[in-house]
């Protein structure tokens, strides 16, 4: 089943291309990295496919439905949600409200039920709070629930990140290089996550990452970007033999 | 005694335009500099549809707020797609302009002599439920998932996009709601000072209402309804500091913003359930 399928993607910023004719297909319930080196145009992917920047040519379906020039809030309300390279929490709420915003396109109540705080209200943002707690003892950070996001350590703010986008339930998740500035023991605990929510939360992602060990190990299927056009894609397996590749991002030593 | 009575009518009038300006800068991150346009938009609907069109009292309110929400949805559709800077200006503009209208209007507003001889119809028990209530529909707001996109809209705009909250449409919302508890204020306004005039609420009371919320802590209700109601009530106890009453006020400020840049109050709000916990502790 394709979750997500991006046909000839392009996006140009002032004359320079940042993307050129990028196509993908995102199955279901599986891993897909995007690499390439820096300023090879994988975040403004992301950005395209989350309505970040309106697309220059191209065109991007979600289940079949397309969604090229849905706005980004509706895209997300449609099943896609992201973390950031650098992390974007909000730093005036507390954990716990972190992942209650995420929820917010689940929640039915009406601005008028919510000024008198109805019944329905009081119900529905128990749930959310019992929702909420239960995504964080599954990150295993129950104890910060009344911390500001930027009173945490930065391991934990980027576990908040990936809480906080698994609070929206999406069906496709994309993380922007969820593995930076992780020391390489926090990099491991990542792939061990990363892996396990796909199992148990039938997620598909897509990854955009530097650190090769983790891409190589998680991703069923590779894209590699170079200068914004696609110069490979396949196993890992098979990136890692890959000339062209190994000229371009890889370096000789790989 | 009618003195302090005067005072308290009046530190809890603008209490109430403090509490419109909490939801849209406060918590919302609105930089917004026609609060006084709205305000004065209220006050001359309100009394005009009382003396010229000879309309009930509560039919007057509920046109000026009407006329509040629309007026606001007008001024909204453009420039809630601004950022910053540029919706500060949009809306300075918006608040002089209510002025200059309301000067050249002559025929119908009475031009720079104002309207006199609006009655008395309001008093403190009003204005004093009217702070309750809107206190409580703010509340009820900033503690559910209205608030939450409120304060991310204002954290981090492009990440509260991307969790799903439709933010131009949300502003709109914030802008309205404010527009129309700004008006009602006005509205209150006429029918306890009896007379209005166009420079009543010019751009500095918008910027007041700003600081105050500031002040008071742009995560805090509490905060900007205790500041409101000593910012105003120091103006009128202070009057015979004569001219050092701005500067003591703005030393204060200062100070503030200085040793306290959250705000005095910070995040910190009073709730029932603190207020038992004292009662309890107290016993």
């Amino acid at each position: 089943m394709e979750v997500l399928k991006v046909t000839d993607l392009s996006k140009n910023f002032g004359g320079v291309a940042a993307v050129e004719g990028f196509s993908m297909i995102q199955r279901e319930n599986e891993i897909t990295g995007i690499i390439g080196p820096n300023g090879a145009g994988k975040t403004t992917v992301f950005n395209l496919i989350t309505g970040v920047y309106p697309v220059d040519t191209g065109r991007i379906w979600l289940y079949g439905t397309e969604t090229t020039r849905t706005p980004a809030h509706a895209i997300t309300a449609l099943g896609i949600t992201r973390t950031f390279q650098n992390i974007r929490l909000f730093r005036n709420l507390n954990v716990l409200d972190n992942l209650k915003v995420a929820f917010g396109v689940k929640t039915h109540y009406t601005f008028w039920e919510e000024m008198a705080r109805l019944s329905r209200v009081r119900r529905e943002e128990k749930e959310v709070v019992n929702l909420a707690r239960s995504y964080l003892a599954y990150f295993g950070m129950e104890k910060y629930a009344d911390y500001f996001p930027y009173n945490l350590p930065y391991g934990l703010q980027r576990r908040l990140e990936l809480a906080r986008a698994l609070m929206a339930t999406p069906k496709l998740l994309l993380l922007d290089e969820p593995g930076a500035g992780l020391n390489p023991r926090e990099i491991r605990e990542l792939m061990g996550t990363l892996l396990k929510i796909k199992e148990e939360k039938l997620l598909s992602m897509i990854v955009v990452e530097h650190h090769m060990e983790l891409v190589m190990n998680i991703c069923t299927t590779l894209h590699v970007l170079d200068f914004g056009k696609k110069i490979a894609e396949g196993r890992p397996e098979e990136i890692k033999k890959n000339e062209q590749v190994l000229q371009a991002y890889l370096g000789d030593e790989v | 005694m009618e003195f302090y009575l005067k005072v308290l009518e009046i530190t809890c009038l603008y209490t109430i335009l403090v509490l419109g300006a909490y939801l849209m800068t406060g918590l919302t991150g609105l930089f917004s500099l026609g609060q006084g346009g709205f305000v004065s938009i209220g006050a001359y609907t309100a009394a005009i549809a009382y003396l010229k069109f000879h309309l009930p009292f509560p039919a007057c309110i509920a046109l000026a707020i009407a006329m509040g929400v629309v007026v606001g949805f007008v001024i909204g559709l453009p420039t809630l797609r601004l950022h910053r800077d540029y919706f500060l200006l949009v809306t300075f503009g918006f608040g002089e302009m209510v002025r200059a209208a309301l000067l050249h209007l002559a025929q119908l507003t009475g031009g720079g002599l104002g309207v006199a001889g609006i009655p008395k119809l309001v008093g403190l028990p009003m204005i004093i439920l009217s702070i309750v209530v809107i206190t409580l529909i703010i509340a009820n707001l900033k503690r559910s998932r209205f608030g939450r996109d409120c304060i991310a809209i204002r954290d981090d705009e492009l990440a509260a996009t991307l969790m799903g909250i439709p933010v131009y449409r949300h502003k709109m919302k914030v802008f309205i709601l404010s527009s129309a508890i700004t008006s009602y204020g006005g509205a209150l306004y006429a029918f306890v000072i009896m007379f209005i005039e166009p420079n009543l609420f010019n751009w500095l009371e918008s910027a007041k209402l700003i600081i105050i919320t500031f002040v008071g802590g742009i995560g805090s209700i509490t905060g900007a309804i205790v500041t409101s109601v000593v910012y105003y009530s120091f103006g009128e106890f202070f009057r015979f500091v004569d001219v050092w009453r701005d500067v003591l006020l703005a030393i204060g400020v200062l100070l503030v913003t200085i040793f306290r840049p959250q705000g005095i109050f910070g995040n910190w709000e009073l709730t029932p359930g603190k207020l038992r916990f004292w009662r309890r502790k107290a016993v």
